[in-house]
């Protein structure tokens, strides 16, 4: 009985590194926060947050409001379309995911986001036509 | 002491060997003024955000210090794990400005730099500011511009590592 508690993470692990589609990725937040919504991780992309130094930033400050237009970095070099539609190689590697996530929602939230908004956010980027 | 043929060939051969260094310092002799990255996991991390400026750009200890604070790297978030830091970390102080290895336009940046300062942005060592005087402030804001971090919209061939002044090409708007 006792090998079954490992088996758990063990196939969590496992599912994470086969995952390769935009679709087993969100899967994966889904499971974690149980569900996800379109709607919330649309206005989740569009919030306008209060900085430290008083400017106000967003997920589109980066991305532009377009999730399939190509985004601009600080450093003024190219960022490629977020929603999947227009670039086929987002979300494809969930370490990939994970890392932006970490450090874009510290930069914007400055704070880590909740499995629910990641999952909410990735279901609105996958649903962009 | 006449004009003979011995001096005169001294003369001459100065006057080469002079010209043959000044050439190669200044960048003519088609080796990249400034090497860009060979590391790839410092290739690929950097360039995520911006061009991967060549280490050389950079002294050493300045490297290591930005890669002790990349959690808050110019007002962004840019942490990697303790492996990718250390690597890359490895890589950058290797081929800094004041490595064994650097050349004649990185010792300089090197030398510039004040013993006990570590700038993090390669635009605030002497050696940038004494190159880039003639640029008017309106320039820097032009919109394909827009910042001093982006080299590679004047200089063309700034991702090869080659910085030459006729490969400087200023966007008009």
């Amino acid at each position: 009985m006792k090998r079954y508690y490992l088996a758990v993470p063990l196939l969590f692990l496992a599912t994470l590194a086969r995952a390769e589609t935009p679709q087993q990725i969100l899967a994966l937040y889904q499971q974690q926060a149980g569900g996800a919504s379109v709607a919330r991780g649309e206005k989740f992309f569009f919030a306008k947050v209060p900085q430290a130094s008083g400017e106000m930033a967003s997920c589109t400050s980066c991305h532009t409001d377009n999730p399939k237009a190509i985004g601009k970095t600080r450093a003024h070099k190219p960022i490629d379309p977020l929603a999947p539609v227009a670039n086929r190689e987002r979300l494809t590697d969930p370490a990939k995911v994970e890392k932006w996530f970490k450090r874009n929602c510290k930069d914007v939230l400055a704070r880590e986001c909740t499995a629910q908004e990641k999952a909410d956010f990735l279901a609105f980027l996958i649903s962009v036509k | 002491m006449g004009l003979t043929f011995k001096n005169l060939g001294l003369l001459v051969a100065t006057l080469f060997a002079s010209a043959f260094w000044l050439g190669y310092s200044w960048g003519d002799s088609g080796q990249p003024s400034f090497p860009p990255v060979t590391h790839q996991a410092t290739a690929a991390e950097c360039a995520a955000c911006h061009m991967a400026y060549p280490a050389g750009l950079l002294p050493a200890r300045s490297w290591q210090r930005m890669m002790a604070t990349l959690d808050r790297h110019f007002g962004e978030d840019a942490s990697l794990s303790p492996e990718e830091t250390a690597a890359i970390t490895r890589y950058l102080v290797g081929n800094a400005a004041d490595s064994a290895t650097a050349n004649e336009r990185m010792r300089r940046i090197a030398s510039g730099i004040a013993f006990n300062a570590a700038p993090l942005r390669i635009t605030e060592t002497p050696y940038f500011g004494y190159l880039h005087d003639e640029v008017p402030a309106s320039v820097w804001k032009r919109a394909k511009i827009g910042s001093r971090a982006n080299c590679i919209a004047c200089h063309t061939r700034a991702e090869t590592g080659s910085f030459a002044e006729r490969e400087i090409k200023i966007p008009k708007d």
